[in-house]
């Protein structure tokens, strides 16, 4: 990562070749790293992988380099926003390649199919939880990831994290008026 | 259609509640998205961005997996997968095997001489096309007319040989002749 942040973006900008040939060196490896988590779920093959590493260089370098100069080193780091475009790459590659070869005979009837079953759930008013508030107990609940990888995520201490999710909590049962469960028998 | 009642244990609470918005928020520029991942946003502008992460499932795990790899020393990448990003600009990664011998130095740029100055290459360049063209004209038009003009006193020469021999011929037919012979 030393190595990327070191990449003089105004010549990689111009189309310099050394310094085009020193950020794929310096690159290669989140490059490679994002694409392979990103795509690893889906079972592709090691061909696959490359396509859409490659994709990321193609779409860097296309049109004299035009995405490259969208990135501002004042707003974030050059590995930041790289692994960003990495990963939005390889889900386009994923999907042209799945509109390409995957007819619609193909997939499965019950993954095509709508469930019948309707529950009726509460809405959240508007306003009653921050967007920090639902995105922990989304990551909480519905990701059910542990508190310090959300905590390192978001670049705060574990206890903020679940400070925050206490808050978020008590205003749902006060807004609910949520029962306290009984005790005993 | 079933109202379940609300639920008390607080992951169940949760999941009893329709926690999507009503509208979809924005999707995320790239840049913000990089920003936000590395803190640089204030409150106010981290709320939109926090808000599309959460209401987007592929967008919370990604955005988890992206702290995790920016975060921990990554494997090399194939070589490959270098060759082929680095071919994509510039045309001398098709010489990442430089053809061998003097003349192939010289190609590359002045290697001959130890040194890779441009106007050395060029000069040699002017050299090289000039020596070319004084070839070509020596073997075209110069040579042939030297080669006629070689031809044109060859014939000249046999000619006047084969005058002075008749001649002599002529002369001891009559020196024979004269004495009766």
């Amino acid at each position: 990562m030393a190595e990327l942040n070191q990449i003089d973006l105004r010549a990689l900008a111009r189309g310099d070749k050394r310094t085009w040939d020193a950020f794929v060196v310096a690159a290669a490896p989140l490059i490679n790293a994002v694409v392979r988590r990103t795509l690893a779920s889906y079972r592709l093959s090691e061909e696959d992988v490359l396509d859409a590493a490659q994709d990321v260089f193609v779409r860097l370098c296309a049109q004299d380099f035009r995405l490259l100069k969208t990135y501002d080193p004042e707003r974030a780091g050059l590995p930041t926003w790289l692994s960003v475009v990495s990963r939005s790459c390889a889900i386009d590659h994923l999907r042209r390649r799945r509109q390409a070869t995957e007819p619609i005979d193909d997939v499965p009837e019950a993954a095509l199919g709508v469930e019948d079953r309707h529950v009726e759930k509460l809405k959240i008013p508007d306003g009653l939880l921050t967007a920090r508030q639902v995105l922990i107990l989304k990551y909480l609940y519905d990701e059910e990831r542990d508190v310090t990888d959300i905590a390192k995520l978001l670049a705060v201490d574990a206890q903020t994290i679940r400070s925050t999710h206490h808050k978020a909590l008590q205003r749902l049962r006060a807004h609910f008026r949520e029962d306290e469960p009984p005790r005993g028998g | 259609m079933t109202i379940e009642r609300t639920p008390r244990n607080d992951k169940e609470l949760w999941r009893s509640l329709a926690s999507q918005p009503a509208v979809a928020p924005a999707a995320v520029a790239e840049m913000d998205l990089a920003a936000w991942l590395e803190g640089r946003l204030s409150e106010e502008a981290a709320a939109p961005v926090e808000a599309a992460v959460a209401a987007d499932p592929a967008l919370r795990r990604a955005a988890l997996d992206l702290a995790d790899i920016l975060g921990k020393p990554l494997p090399a990448a194939p070589e490959r997968m270098v060759v082929r990003a680095r071919a994509l600009v510039g045309f001398e990664a098709g010489r990442a095997a430089p053809a061998g011998g003097l003349f192939g130095r010289w190609l590359r740029g002045g290697g001959l001489f130890g040194g890779s100055s441009h106007a050395l290459q060029q000069g040699m360049m002017a050299v090289a096309a000039l020596v070319v063209a004084t070839g070509g004209f020596v073997v075209g038009g110069g040579l042939g007319e030297s080669l006629a003009q070689q031809r044109e006193g060859y014939y000249s020469k046999t000619e006047t040989a084969s005058t002075t021999s008749a001649t002599t011929s002529n002369e001891v037919s009559e020196f024979f002749a004269g004495d009766g012979i």
